[in-house]
């Protein structure tokens, strides 16, 4: 371990990927001790950047630096020995090991033959000391909350003694609580002299912890300077290369529609106390509430994803005028529905764009044997793909390989081919970067304006905000206040805040 | 040190094989994208020119070793097999792409083939004997796709433990005795040429090929299949019926085993309770593989699949011409789809 302190240099590093230009002469510098935030929309080439510092791509062009020597790092074993470690997303665990098997997985400590589990626990323990927490080494990782799997993870990281550690997006899936101990254990790691870099898409998360920040757009370095010379305002500027519109999309309505759907007495022990709500044609209804209110569980439990207890759904027959009772399973044919889990639930990533479009539509393609009609599901597809001006190279392009707000578009286009007045979208924008979650807010505005109702979840108040009608406020699993469309943030975070003390207990 | 960063590069490809059981066809060749009109992609072709350069270096291997293999009769007698192979290959290969396994496929042939010849032997009518084989397999089928779609058992552990019960079964009935008295006009069957002089059952295989090619591909559930094999919760989100899908996949794998029963009882004029050995179980299993079939789920065709009947039937065959022991036939075979299994790995791992 070094104790003067850690510079590292990354300087003209190009990249292409089968001809396309991802990264170009792009570069950054930082210092032992600081966090440098790197901030950029999608596909502004973070990820390799920091791929070839991990040693999981190697750069076609470029030098990288750490304390003026130049270092070579052609794997990511190479990466681990040159002190460079990698706290990922997606946490890659072992859930049925305990913490410190996890922490100790590559490198069991022995007593002869035997894995020596003294030794093991003592040094997870002082690991997990050093992030000041008291997770019990013998725990297993399973019943470990997603916050605490993270500090595993780093304890696993601090092992090889690292002198710079990424951190990709660590706070997405961290409750508040969590996240301020996440701040905590970076501003530990930097007061050791750590160099932190740290990747986000939560702005306000880079004037707690950063002292530096570069900007990354379309693969080449646009910025880098001390975070005291800019703002967050700026730092969208530079990643979007134009400022954000944060103005609303559609000044909201009192929609003089026909009811849709009402929901009477709807249950769930343990999630969901006696629902009720309508909602119209033409509105877009907020769903609002913290993450764990129930939120999720309600959209899921509408179309039967979820089991419900009780409740009944009055659902806009096709032919009968006024609402008439129907079932989840009923329900889910006819509306469309946009899940919080946009690769694991959403779309399916091995197949093309077109069997993606389809898969809920067969029924309409079938010819006279009952067989699918290729010509018309190309023509479907086509039509979508124009329709949400999806990018890609073609209908037959795997739907793994788009953009998340292409693959999100995919998933809106499999539900508009069959036109249905109701979508229950849950988190539509989550993971995607500003412009991608400008089109989708579009999207939702335009659905809204031909008739169609909305009822929308999303973690983000701002976005809410642009484009609610009406909100209903969530707490606990009931619904307890419903605000008008004109509610500011203030507003809205009061009515959760409200009975944040009261002890409520699931009926 | 050393040590370690190996043992840490193996952990990191365990932890990509982890990634690779749950998003297992991230590579587009295998995808929906490569399956109906660019079956010629680079990919594709490296797939299916190893492939085919296997077979032709075997043949070339064979004309060298086993110059009698090119006779007409044993040719005949290869399509023969290959037939029946391929028949229960498809039922397994219907079940793989939705996401399961069947592994009594074999043994569900043999209690059909049993039960059906124990009809005849009692003086029953032929036809109603082919019935019966038939439902034998498409209610065991069925009560495979319960056990798995309605209450959520393990593919795997259901089809191993019903394969069980099966064999037991039949040997119980027959006392592992063969039972011979077959109608001829049931045995005739088998040997009628009707077309071409090319016998039935390999016109039965053929379009049952035909059929299940274009059911896979062009139908509702074959497209709902592959959504299953790929993703079941996703495919639920999109509203396919999962449950009925996964069940419906053991039926036909089911009714591919009461055709099979059909056949080989005609072929071999006789039925006994090991006719499912458990050598074929590794010989479906081993066409599905080398036929492009991923176990996984959501990936592979019904002609790749009946290729890789052709294929491990070829193999048998010619290993039974140079002279190889049965067992060391298993070892091979064996080795042949570890080594398949190796090389579609190897590919994944390239475009990773």
């Amino acid at each position: 371990m070094s104790s003067s302190q850690t510079v590292l240099r990354m300087e003209g590093i190009s990249k292409a990927f089968a001809g396309v230009v991802v990264l170009r002469e792009a570069g950054l510098e930082a210092h032992g001790g600081e966090a440098i935030a790197l901030m950029g929309a999608n596909g502004a080439g973070k990820s390799t950047l920091m791929n070839i510092l991990g040693g999981n791509v190697a750069a076609d062009r470029g030098r990288i630096s750490i304390n003026g020597a130049e270092v070579a790092i052609r794997s990511a074993r190479e990466a681990i020995l040159r002190g460079i470690a990698f706290v990922h997303q997606e946490l890659a665990m072992l859930p049925t090991l305990t913490v410190a098997e996890n922490i100790f997985i590559d490198d069991l400590p022995t007593a002869g033959l035997f894995i020596s589990t003294a030794d093991m626990r003592r040094r997870s323990r002082e690991l997990m000391g050093r992030l000041g927490s008291k997770i019990s080494p013998e725990s297993r990782v399973e019943e470990l909350s997603i916050g605490d799997r993270q500090l595993v993870e780093i304890a696993r990281a601090l092992r090889h003694q690292p002198r710079i550690i990424i951190f990709d997006e660590p706070t997405s899936s961290l409750t508040e609580p969590e996240r301020q101990r996440l701040f905590q254990v970076i501003g530990g790691l930097k007061a050791e002299g750590v160099l932190i870099i740290y990747i986000t898409h939560f702005l306000d998360e880079i004037f707690y912890i950063c002292e530096r920040v570069t900007v990354m757009r379309n693969g080449e370095t646009v910025w880098s300077s001390p975070l005291a010379q800019v703002d967050a305002a700026k730092v969208v500027h530079l990643m979007l290369g134009v400022s954000a519109g944060e103005g609303r999309v559609r000044e909201p309505i009192t929609s003089q529609g026909e009811p849709l759907l009402r929901i009477s007495g709807l249950r769930r022990a343990g999630a969901l106390k006696n629902i009720n709500f309508e909602i119209r044609a033409g509105e877009i209804v907020g769903l609002w509430g913290l993450l764990g209110s129930g939120r999720t569980e309600l959209l899921r439990s509408l179309v039967g994803l979820d089991p419900t207890d009780s409740g009944t759904i009055f659902w806009k027959g096709k032919t009968e005028p006024g609402l008439v009772k129907t079932t989840p399973r009923q329900l889910h044919r006819e509306v469309g529905f946009v899940t919080e889990d946009r690769r694991g639930e959403g779309v399916h990533l091995p197949l093309s764009i077109r069997d993606n479009l389809t898969l809920p539509n067969l029924k309409s393609l079938l010819n006279g044997f009952h067989l699918i009609d290729a010509g018309r599901e190309r023509e479907l597809a086509n039509k979508m793909m124009g329709r949400l001006r999806v990018k890609a190279s073609g209908q037959d392009q795997s739907v793994g390989t788009l953009s998340g707000g292409n693959q999100q578009k995919i998933v809106f286009g499999r539900w508009l081919a069959a036109n249905p007045r109701l979508f229950l979208l849950d988190e539509p924008t989550r993971g995607l970067d500003v412009s991608a979650k400008s089109e989708i807010m579009n999207l939702i505005v335009d659905l809204a304006n031909q008739g169609c109702g909305v009822l929308l979840v999303s973690s983000e108040l701002e976005e809410l905000i642009r484009v609610c009608d009406r909100y209903l406020v969530m707490n606990r699993g009931s619904l307890i206040n419903e605000l008008p469309g004109s509610a500011s943030a203030g507003e809205l975070m009061a009515a959760i805040a409200d009975v944040g003390d009261e002890n409520g207990s699931w009926s | 040190m050393k040590e370690l960063s190996i043992k840490r590069d193996q952990m990191d490809r365990f932890g990509s094989r982890l990634r690779r059981k749950f998003f297992p066809h991230s590579d587009s060749s295998n995808s929906w994208a490569g399956r109906v009109p660019n079956v010629l992609t680079a990919a594709g072709l490296v797939k299916w020119g190893l492939r085919l350069v296997l077979l032709v270096g075997m043949l070339v291997l064979i004309d060298i070793y086993a110059p009698r293999f090119f006779r007409y009769q044993n040719l005949v007698n290869i399509l023969l097999q290959a037939s029946l192979l391929g028949l229960m290959t498809i039922g397994m290969t219907v079940v793989m792409i939705a996401g399961g396994i069947d592994l009594s496929l074999p043994a569900n042939m043999a209690i059909g083939a049993v039960l059906g010849a124990m009809y005849m032997r009692s003086g029953g009518n032929w036809m109603i004997s082919c019935f019966i084989m038939v439902a034998v397999g498409l209610v065991i089928g069925l009560v495979n796709g319960v056990a798995v779609s309605r209450l959520k058992m393990i593919p795997f552990v259901v089809t191993l433990a019903m394969m069980t019960v099966l064999s037991g079964s039949a040997v119980w009935l027959t006392n592992s005795l063969s039972i011979s008295q077959i109608a001829d006009s049931f045995l005739s069957l088998f040997e009628a040429a009707p077309i071409f002089g090319i016998p039935v059952t390999i016109w039965a295989a053929a379009s049952v090929t035909v059929a299940a090619t274009v059911v896979m591909r062009s139908t509702r559930f074959g497209r709902w299949a592959y959504a299953v094999g790929i993703n079941a919760s996703a495919a639920r989100v999109a509203g396919v019926p999962v449950e009925r899908v996964v069940l419906i996949s053991y039926v036909i794998s089911g009714l591919m085993a009461g055709l099979t029963s059909i056949l080989l009882t005609a072929r071999l004029g006789s039925a006994s309770a090991n006719m499912g050995n458990d050598g074929m179980v590794l010989d479906i299993v081993s066409a599905c593989v080398v036929g492009g079939v991923s176990i996984y789920g959501g990936a592979g065709r019904i002609p790749g699949a009946m290729f890789g009947a052709v294929l491990i039937t070829v193999l048998s065959n010619a290993m039974n011409l140079v002279g190889v022991s049965y067992y060391l036939s298993l070892i091979i075979k064996g080795a042949v789809i570890i080594g398949f299994i190796a090389i579609e790995g190897r590919k994944e791992n390239a475009n990773e």
